[in-house]
Formats: C-alpha cells, sequence, structure tokens
C-alpha cells in the first residue's frame, strides 16, 4: 500500500463521512426551531411530546439511535430491508439526533432575550408572530451560534458512528486499512483529516459570528 | 419561484441519500455480509475488498450471472443484518460450532483451528504457562464463547487472569505487540498473516484451543439460496479454484474440506 493509494482511500471514505455531515445540519439545523417551540409550547400536550423526545434523544445512545432507525421496519412490520439505504437511515437517525440538541440550544437562545424586548414590540404594537421574526428570532440566532459550533464539531466526528450499520465512513476504511496492512498509519491519517475538516467548520463557524456581530 | 431554489437543491440531495441511482436492471444481487478486519478471509485491498472467502464468493457470483456486492459489516450486528435482509449471507472465515441452531449453515469447505498467539521474546511456551495472564479475543466468536465461563474450553479459560474482549482482531494484535494483553486466541489462518505481516514479533504455540469449521452462514430456513450457491462452490472446489485461492492467501491446503 502506497501513501498515496492509502490517502485515496481515505478521501473516498470522507466523501461518505461529508454527505453524513451536510445531510445531518440540512435536517436538524431547521428541525431544531419547531422542535424548540413545541417544547415551549403553552399547550400541555404538545410540550409534552416534545419533551419526551428530547429526553430520549438525550438519554439514549446515538448509535442505538442509529441501529433502531435502520431495523425498525424489519422489528415491527418484518419489512425486508434490502432495499432501505443505510445512508438515509443515518441521515434519519443523525437528523433526529442532532435536532434535539439543536432545539435545547435554541430554547436557551430565545429565553435568553430580555422580556423587556417583547413587551416594547407589543406596545409598538407588533403581532406575536411578528414579534418572533423579527425581533427574537435574528437575536437567538446570533447568540446560538457558539453553541450550535460545538455540536456541529462534534457531529464530524459522530459521524463514525454510522458503521454501526455498515456503512464505511471514513473511520472505518481507515481501521480496514489498518487491519489489511497491520499499520497504524490509516487511523493517524484519518485523525489528521478529522482535524483538518474540523479546523474549516471552527473557521466557518467563526466568520459566521464575526457578521453576525453587527453591533460591534 | 423561491420554493423552487430551495426544493430543487433538495430534491437532489434526496436522490443522491436514497440511492436511487441503484440500478435494478433485473440482475439479481448477492450481498455478502463479512467483516472487514479479518484477513486474509475478507479485507481491504486498494479500493477492493478482497480474500479467501470473498474471492470464492466473488467466483460463484460469476459462475451464476449475481451481481457481487461486499457489504462490510459491524460484526455485533451481524444476525440483524442477515435477518433483516439487508445482507444475503455472513461469508467470513464463518465457524459453524455452537452456531448451528441460528444459522442455515453450507457444508463445511474449511478445517480451522483457534490457537494462541504471544510476543516472540514471550516466556509463555504452553497453555500451562498461560496462568495468571491476559489473553485476548475477539467480541461474539466461538472461541471467545469457549474460554468464558461455561463454555467448552472453560478448562483452560479459567485459569488466565482475564479474557478481554475486543471489537476486531487487528487492535487484539495490535494490543499483543503493545503489550496490553499477553496473549490473544485466534483463527490460525489470522495469526499465520499476521506474523507474515509483522516478521519476528509474535510466536504461535504449538497446542490448539479447539478446532472448528467454517460454513457460509444464511438466514436460518432460507436452505433454496444454500442450496444454489453450495452446489456452485463445490463446481469452483472441483476445478480446482479453491486450492489455488488457498495457495494465493497463505491457507494450509490441508485444511480444505471442499476440493
Amino acid at each position: 500500500m502506497t501513501f498515496w493509494s492509502m490517502l485515496q482511500e481515505l478521501l473516498g471514505g470522507l466523501s461518505v463521512s461529508v454527505e453524513i455531515f451536510f445531510f445531518t445540519l440540512l435536517i436538524a439545523l431547521p428541525l431544531g426551531f419547531p422542535v424548540a417551540l413545541g417544547r415551549m409550547s403553552s399547550n400541555w400536550a404538545v410540550s409534552g411530546f416534545f419533551r419526551l423526545f428530547i429526553s430520549i434523544v438525550r438519554g439514549t445512545p446515538l448509535m442505538l439511535q442509529i441501529i433502531f432507525v435502520y431495523f425498525a421496519p424489519y422489528i415491527f412490520f418484518k419489512m425486508p430491508l434490502s432495499h432501505y439505504p443505510r445512508l438515509l437511515a443515518t441521515v434519519l437517525a443523525f437528523g433526529l439526533n442532532y435536532a434535539a440538541y439543536f432545539a435545547e440550544i435554541y430554547r436557551g437562545g430565545i429565553l435568553s432575550i430580555d422580556v423587556g424586548q417583547r413587551e416594547a414590540a407589543r406596545a409598538l404594537g407588533m403581532s406575536r408572530r411578528q414579534t418572533f421574526l423579527r425581533i427574537i428570532l435574528p437575536q437567538t440566532i446570533k447568540r446560538v451560534i457558539p453553541a450550535v459550533g460545538n455540536e456541529v464539531i462534534t457531529l464530524v466526528k459522530d459521524t463514525s458512528l454510522a458503521f454501526t450499520i455498515a456503512v464505511t465512513e471514513m473511520f472505518t476504511i481507515a481501521r480496514q486499512l489498518s487491519s489489511a496492512h497491520t499499520s497504524m498509519m490509516p487511523l493517524i491519517a484519518a485523525g489528521v483529516f478529522y482535524y483538518i475538516f474540523n479546523y474549516f467548520v471552527a473557521f466557518a463557524m467563526e466568520k459566521l459570528e464575526k457578521r453576525l456581530s453587527y453591533y460591534g | 419561484m423561491k420554493a423552487f431554489t430551495i426544493l430543487a437543491p433538495l430534491a437532489v440531495a434526496m436522490t443522491m441519500i436514497c440511492g436511487c441511482g441503484q440500478e435494478d436492471d433485473g440482475v439479481r444481487r448477492f450481498t455478502v455480509g463479512f467483516d472487514a478486519d479479518f484477513p486474509p478471509y475478507g479485507f481491504k485491498e486498494g479500493s477492493e475488498y478482497k480474500g479467501f472467502d470473498l474471492d470464492l464468493a466473488r467466483a460463484v457470483c460469476e459462475r451464476k450471472g449475481w451481481k457481487f456486492v461486499a457489504n462490510p459489516i459491524n460484526w455485533d450486528a451481524k444476525d440483524m443484518e442477515l435477518n433483516s435482509g439487508s445482507i444475503d449471507c455472513i461469508w467470513n472465515g464463518f465457524t459453524m460450532q455452537g452456531r448451528e441452531d441460528a444459522y442455515t449453515f453450507s457444508s463445511a469447505y474449511v478445517d480451522n483451528s483457534q490457537v494462541v498467539l504471544v510476543k516472540a521474546d514471550s516466556a509463555i511456551n504452553d497453555f500451562a504457562s498461560l496462568a495468571g495472564k491476559v489473553v485476548g479475543v475477539q467480541t461474539d466468536t466461538p472461541v471467545a464463547k469457549a474460554l468464558a465461563s461455561g463454555g467448552d474450553r472453560q478448562d483452560l479459560g479459567s485459569t488466565f487472569k482475564a479474557i478481554v474482549v475486543e471489537p476486531n482482531y487487528n487492535q487484539l494484535v495490535n494490543e499483543l505487540d503493545m503489550g496490553a494483553v499477553d496473549a490473544v486466541a485466534l483463527d490460525v489462518g489470522v495469526a499465520k498473516r499476521k506474523m507474515c505481516d509483522l516478521p519476528g514479533k509474535f510466536r504461535m504455540l504449538d497446542e490448539i484451543v479447539m478446532k472448528e469449521t467454517y460454513g457460509i452462514g444464511f438466514k436460518k430456513g432460507n436452505t433454496t439460496l444454500r442450496d444454489e450457491v453450495e452446489a456452485a462452490l463445490r463446481e469452483i472446489a472441483n476445478e480446482g479454484l479453491m486450492a489455488e485461492l488457498a495457495r494465493k492467501y497463505g491457507i494450509d491446503e490441508q485444511a480444505l474440506i471442499l476440493k
């Protein structure tokens, strides 16, 4: 195994990791909002439902959730899984899991906005909807960026859990190469790749934070 | 327009992720589940998965006109993978003993023995000197079951200081190399491969923990597929391909049951 062929194989695996990463964010970042609002709902049934959802997702291992999402159709309905794409199950599991965490971050952000602002908005004749979309939400987004960045970086590393249902992402490729050639090199190289990936993620989050800090 | 600009990339994304590119062109797929941390039976070489067992499976598919799909799986999830139809069989130095009731097996095609690997400079020379030592095994393997309390080789296992269960063989051998465990119990084919990869580092004890045979594991009750695969496998063995592959991957030809 030459060094270059190893890097090539790892990059192939990295593309799978990146795919999981982006699709998870595509689902979880927006989904976190309805979950947060549901959790804060004054209707006890709605808030109870989302409270339970968040509680289960946070209280069980992501690995178990991946297994559950992939095998559930078979376990409950005896449906054969030969046409159920593993990547889809992975992204669904990751998306639901991260949405729960994002929801709590968003909720914290929303609650951190001073109640005086709501009162001021009402005094100006804004509806609740207008108040939320124009006053609360923009400030929330700004405030939650550092906490969201934390989760996003964790997500990069969590992609390795996808092998639980046999999705061969980068870490799995690294381990397979390590086994085939009895060498630690692929694992070290994978670590470097994760670091570079996260370096860019952190960089992007920082840029975003700067751009949003319009009050200096 | 705005909705379209948002939905279009989403739709592209969803088709990508659903793997809708996976054409169902009427060709039957034969998905082999295996542990890719298991050279020389199944492992990654370049961009492909190869090995004694995978090459045999590939040959069966060529003969039957099936599309060969090598699917590395998480060894702990193999039963779910098989029962749910995600894979068609487990073909990967798959020991039959102790699992007879859980799968529909092909006939045994290779004799295997479980041996003990120690470091070349270790003071351990036989099973008696394993007493009070830490021994590593792979998770969910017959040898792990046999050495544990209540197993067939409990007599041996109970003399150890501890049995460490590892997720894969590579880690086991690495830990042996680094001194985290004193010895590892593993399949003779894998042991030989590792001694060949890292010459002079390890030594194999003469005694054998247990003898066993490899078979191809199918979902319980799936005798149709089993019979089809087995018939093709026998033809392949008759033509001498199995012996050829054994030579290629350093597996003792004497160990072949089907020839």
